[in-house]
């Protein structure tokens, strides 16, 4: 039984038996076994990581100790940029890298106002996130902006970022897949990565040692600038068109998805395969929820059970296990 | 030997620090010798700590000069202080508790191979060595620091300092919430940074801690230096009265 107390002394390993729990009990309730429909799994792969590329940098700036409520804005204004940019005639291929750029540098104002005032980045975030939406609204008079014809179906552009892979497989999810494998590294096997731990668990040893922890935390904003600006490109190629509304409520759901997944509130702990695991239940909760029938709105509910069971769950184990 | 016992280390020359209109530091002159062991001792709020993070690039002075080895020098960050050779031992700011062990010994100054990418096998084994070096075993370099004993901690930020070759290791109060086994745990460590000819500040208030291994005492209070004595000049009960008079006197 000893590979048994070492499986469950890792912290995301109840995560991964929620999740494998979850999928099981989907699989077999759901109606005609919807859940485990190929149409379904191709459709929760491509639309998770909308949410999911966002929760996996959100959830190194946890690590570090920081949370970023601005992504819910800086997504769609990322996407905005991209669309007006193709309206003028620049090739998707170039918008696309702007509307990193401008994530990034979104991202980075949020660190610096953030390590700068000492603010709490709750609050910090709390303003660029009503900031940016307000001047977005302005900028685009909330109206949709159309790019069928500028990114067409079946054009290289699209393919990437909305097409299948072997007629079937979302490439979104091999988009997250790819981002999770290069953060898990980074937090994992990279001296950044400790620094990052470092950072968020004990800031003044991390300042003693010589890390710059005013630079890690402003990095790990920008990480998370430019996962919304990938986001927002991503999204807007698959459904066509700008919308206002892209990434509402994405701030909280990321850091529900975070926590799901066994990272701290307080910066320090958590891990990349338990965000990865955390990116992945909220949205099956949302899906088989919606195929066992519950009404749409009120998934909510559930959700928000699932975050307090799973904070309780986690401390509890973190409890037992030391 | 390569490390000469006697020689003058660190000069720190009439050093003011004001923190807004508190007058922290008045003009304290205070100096370390190689090899040597000093007990910084006082009163809670008399300037130890304040001198003492000067020394190492937490605060800098508003008047007065450094010199280490000889050289005068500016020690405006952590950084600087480490890549003299100071390292600070601090209470419960030198480790990050949720980290292993071995990540907490090399934190900022991981072991890379190619492009950034830590070599665990180097780190944990240079981290096992070094504790060993302090003779204290612990059962895996991958152990949370959160999971060991007060003592236990202490070693393995002592064991960071001798690691790294450190020339003056400062230990802020380090036998503050101990049990009395762990204190002469820490007190052990210590005799072995003495046996490697590293020079150490010891600050404390419990001046007992610091009587058995300390060869010279400051004491401070209200921001001046009140008192250098070397022990064989003095006793525990004669230290004592002066932390106690000189936080009275007027």
């Amino acid at each position: 039984m000893e590979w048994v107390r070492n499986f469950l002394r890792y912290r995301a390993a109840n995560t991964f038996l929620v999740f494998i729990g979850l999928v099981i009990f989907f699989s077999l309730l759901t109606p005609n076994y919807l859940f485990v429909d190929r149409r379904n799994l191709a459709a929760l792969g491509k639309l998770f990581p909308d949410l999911g590329v966002v929760a996996l940098g959100v959830g190194v700036l946890m690590i570090c100790g920081e949370f970023d409520l601005s992504v819910s804005s800086v997504l769609p204004f990322c996407s905005y940029v991209f669309v007006r940019l193709l309206y003028r005639g620049i090739a998707p291929f170039w918008a696309f890298w702007v509307a990193l750029g401008v994530g990034a540098l979104l991202g980075l104002l949020n660190g610096l106002i953030t390590v700068k005032t000492k603010m709490p980045s709750f609050i910090t975030t709390l303003g660029t996130m009503m900031f940016w939406r307000g001047v977005l609204y302005i900028w685009s008079k909330m109206m949709p902006a159309g790019i069928r014809n500028l990114v067409p179906s079946g054009s290289p552009f699209e393919r990437a970022f909305a097409g299948t892979v072997g007629s079937f497989f979302p490439v979104q999810a091999l988009w997250f897949a790819l981002f999770a494998l290069i953060l898990g590294i980074l937090l994992h096997y990279h001296r950044f990565g400790n620094w990052i731990y470092a950072t968020g668990d004990n800031r003044d040893a991390a300042r003693a040692m010589g890390i710059n922890t005013d630079l890690v935390k402003t990095i790990c904003f920008m990480i998370v600038g430019v996962l919304c600006g990938f986001s927002a490109c991503m999204q807007a190629v698959r459904i066509g068109s700008f919308a206002a509304t892209q990434g509402i409520g994405f701030e909280l759901r990321a850091i529900a998805a975070c926590v799901v997944g066994g990272t701290s509130l307080r910066g320090g702990v958590g891990s990349m395969p338990g965000i990865v695991l955390g990116a992945l239940t909220i949205p099956i909760l949302d899906n088989g929820l919606i195929l066992l029938r519950v009404p749409v709105f009120g998934i909510s509910a559930f959700i928000g059970i699932a975050t307090i069971l799973f904070v309780v769950l986690n401390s509890y184990v973190e409890r037992k296990t030391r | 030997m390569e490390r000469q016992n006697g020689e003058l280390l660190v000069r720190m020359v009439n050093i003011h620090k004001w923190f807004g209109r508190v007058y922290a530091l008045r003009g304290v002159d205070f100096e370390v010798y190689r090899g040597e062991t000093v007990g910084l001792i006082g009163d809670n709020g008399a300037g130890k700590s304040t001198l003492i993070k000067i020394l190492s690039g937490y605060h800098q002075a508003d008047q007065g000069e450094i010199y280490f080895e000889g050289q005068r020098v500016r020690i405006s960050s952590p950084r600087d202080a480490r890549k003299l050779g100071i390292e600070t031992v601090y209470q419960e700011q030198a480790l990050a508790p949720n980290l292993s062990i071995a990540r907490n010994i090399f934190m900022g100054r991981e072991p890379v191979r190619r492009w950034g990418i830590i070599d665990r096998k180097v780190m944990n084994e240079e981290s096992m060595k070094a504790l060993a070096n302090l003779g204290l075993r612990l059962r895996s370099p991958d152990l949370p620091v959160v999971t060991l004993s007060g003592g236990e901690r202490q070693g393995v930020a002592i064991a960071r300092a001798l690691h790294f070759k450190a020339k003056l290791v400062i230990l802020d109060e380090p036998t503050v919430a101990l049990s009395v086994k762990e204190v002469e745990e820490v007190l052990e460590f210590v005799r072995q940074l003495q046996r490697e000819g590293i020079s150490v500040i010891f600050i404390t208030h419990n001046l007992y801690h610091a009587y058995d291994i300390a060869e010279r005492f400051v004491v401070m209070a209200r921001g001046k230096k009140m008192a250098d004595v070397k022990k064989k000049d003095t006793s525990p009960e004669e230290l004592s009265q002066l932390v106690i008079k000189s936080a009275f006197a007027e």
